[in-house]
């Protein structure tokens, strides 16, 4: 089936006008499927990460979320060991009007911003209630060991 | 001394008006007026040295010392201050003048410097002019040698009960008045000149705005293609992005060299995609010509306001290397009190957006927020969010109902009543081309809808 209009210009604007800290590059052979590096927010515990996502826009986007899932390990509350992510805006709160790259934006945003009370990996949650600096530290070992390129 | 000259061949080879050269910053005049600045100075023994130094030690004791603010620990300040009381009806049309000053500590009783580090004849003139304005009538006397005393007496100095009073001497600054006199006189003139440059560009912006609205207004066939082609024209110069980019890597106003530049690919890309000269109408050439001047004018004089601030800066920078006194940390104070307008880009650039391009409705400004595409057959939703008649048709078919821009509730509600007849009669108007072939698409994925996948290739012969 050939690529939707919207699909075409979207990944056109991606590449003339990245957005800082993300890169998207979609495969040759499929062009729905992009991979992603997002950089780590400076002043979190991802600082100074670049972190690798693959993204796959599903036959009926953007009636539908893109699928997201992070490649490099990371450790945080709302991601889970498989990469998978807990955030609204993929799942119930999606809307045909955001795009890669707003989600990708998402996506770092909740870097900078972990919510352990909504949790997907409920060990780094809890851990991150009990003793916030030290799941901190974890979260910083992590990103130096699996995020550094 | 390097660069007077390349300034002042900017100013002669750059084919500005003289009018502008000859409100230019006086880099020249300006440094000499420096020099002065430095003999005046000098003479009371305050060359830049002694006052770098002093400054030193000032901001060491500070440092040192607990950390309130302890303003009588500087040896001497130096203010720009304007000039006398301002009435209450004075206007604000006038800027304020400023008026350097000086200040230095001296005790209110005996009429001596406060600071221990003056030098012997700076000492003496202090004390003289504490004399001539009758704040002491106590000779300095060898006795009185403990000026810098009690140092944790002097923080509450003025107020204090126990401690001695202090006043402060204003040293007259002649020449340093007229440094910063003649200076702000040019930056207000230079201001005049962009007011004008301004006025008389915008007006240009709106005579051009008629023709070409007139030029391109839908009612023939010669009307039609030269409505595409000034499209394509609008959208080239706003894909050049000469005077903003607006990428968010750097969304910034361009300096000239970036904006001449973008200017120069612009009109390649006109050149190349032979938009010069494809006009039906006989003003087209013209007006794409006047289009084009307007923006090599907005470019001088982006290049003139930019040679002209770094000469400010420059002499600025140059005031503080020889006298030491941080005029460039109170220049940011001048800046504000003469209207420099930012950027006399930003103003034309509002203009010919606002008026120019909008004559000539773009694409970009009409597209479906779902699919990209024109919306068409626009429906507008009881929250005023317009889309295409075909991804509302699927979004009700999801029995999705929020609104994809503001989550309102509002689409499964929506029907005939919400198809957006004026805008289909505009947009049929300006896009005749894109409205044909998303009808087009539409009714194909209507088709597909009803008939399966197999519909596209319905025509195929078995």
């Amino acid at each position: 089936m050939a690529l939707p209009k919207r699909i075409i210009k979207e990944t056109e604007r991606l590449m003339a006008e990245p957005v800082p800290g993300i890169t998207a590059v979609p495969h040759e052979e499929n062009l729905r499927y992009f991979d992603v590096t997002v950089d780590g927010p400076s002043q979190s515990p991802y600082e100074g990460g670049t972190f690798k996502l693959e993204l796959f826009l599903p036959d009926d986007y953007p009636m539908t979320p893109p699928k997201v899932r992070f490649l490099t390990k990371i450790y945080h509350p709302n991601i889970d060991r498989l990469g998978r992510i807990c955030l609204d805006v993929l799942k119930s709160n999606w809307s045909p009007a955001l795009q890669i790259r707003t989600i990708l934006l998402s996506i770092q945003a909740l870097l900078g911003a972990p919510n352990p009370d909504d949790p997907l990996a409920n060990d780094v949650a809890q851990r991150w209630k009990e003793d916030q600096n030290a799941a901190i530290q974890t979260a910083r070992e992590w990103t130096a060991q699996y995020a550094k390129v | 001394m390097k660069f007077a000259r390349t300034f002042k061949q900017h100013l002669l080879e750059d084919g500005f008006p003289e009018h502008w050269v000859e409100s230019a910053i006086s880099y020249r005049k300006l440094k000499k007026c420096i020099k002065k600045v430095e003999e005046e100075l000098s003479e009371i023994g305050l060359d830049a040295d002694t006052l770098s130094l002093l400054l030193k030690t000032a901001e060491k004791n500070q440092g040192a010392g607990s950390d309130t603010e302890d303003q009588e620990e500087k040896p001497f300040q130096y203010v720009l201050s304007p000039k006398g009381s301002r009435g209450q009806n004075e206007e604000k049309s006038y800027p304020t003048k400023f008026q350097p000053k000086l200040l230095f500590m001296i005790d209110e009783a005996t009429g001596e410097p406060l600071h221990a580090k003056l030098s012997p004849e700076t000492k003496q003139y202090l004390h003289q002019l504490a004399l001539s304005e009758n704040i002491t009538d106590i000779r300095i006397t060898d006795e009185q040698d403990d000026p810098k005393a009690n140092p944790t007496d002097r923080k509450n100095s003025l107020a204090s009960t126990n401690s001695r009073s202090y006043r402060t001497v204003e040293v007259p600054l002649i020449s340093d008045s007229q440094f910063f006199g003649t200076l702000q006189s040019e930056l207000s003139g230079l201001a005049t000149i962009q007011k004008e440059e301004e006025k008389k560009l915008s007006s240009e912006v709106e005579d051009l705005s008629n023709v070409v609205s007139k030029m391109t207004k839908p009612k023939d066939s010669k009307s039609k293609h030269d409505l595409q082609q000034w499209r394509r024209i609008f959208e080239l110069y706003l894909d050049s992005r000469i005077f903003f980019s607006t990428s968010e890597r750097d969304p910034w106003a361009n300096n000239y060299e970036r904006a001449a530049k973008g200017l120069g690919n612009f009109a390649a890309e006109l050149q190349k995609q032979g938009l010069y000269d494809d006009f039906k109408s006989k003003e087209g050439a013209l007006a794409l010509h006047k289009f084009l001047n307007i923006n090599s004018e907005l470019l001088q004089g982006l290049k003139f306001q930019e040679i002209n601030n770094m000469a400010t800066m420059k002499i600025l920078k140059k005031f503080d290397k020889r006298t030491a006194l941080g005029a460039t940390s109170n220049a940011a104070l001048i800046f504000q009190q003469t209207p420099i307008p930012a950027s006399l880009a930003r103003a034309v650039c509002a203009e010919i957006s606002n008026h120019l391009l909008a004559t000539v409705p773009q694409l970009d400004d009409y597209l479906c927020p779902v699919c990209f595409s024109i919306a068409w057959r626009p429906v507008r939703l009881q929250c005023q969010h317009v889309f295409c008649i075909r991804c509302l048709i699927v979004m009700q078919r999801d029995k999705q109902d929020h609104c994809p821009l503001c989550r309102k509730k509002v689409v499964m509600e929506a029907d005939s009543d919400n198809l957006d007849d004026s805008m289909s009669r505009f947009l049929k108007k300006y896009f005749p081309e894109e409205v044909k072939k998303k009808q087009k698409e539409n009714e194909r994925a209507a088709g597909r809808d009803t008939y399966g996948e197999l519909y596209d290739e319905k025509c195929r012969v078995m």
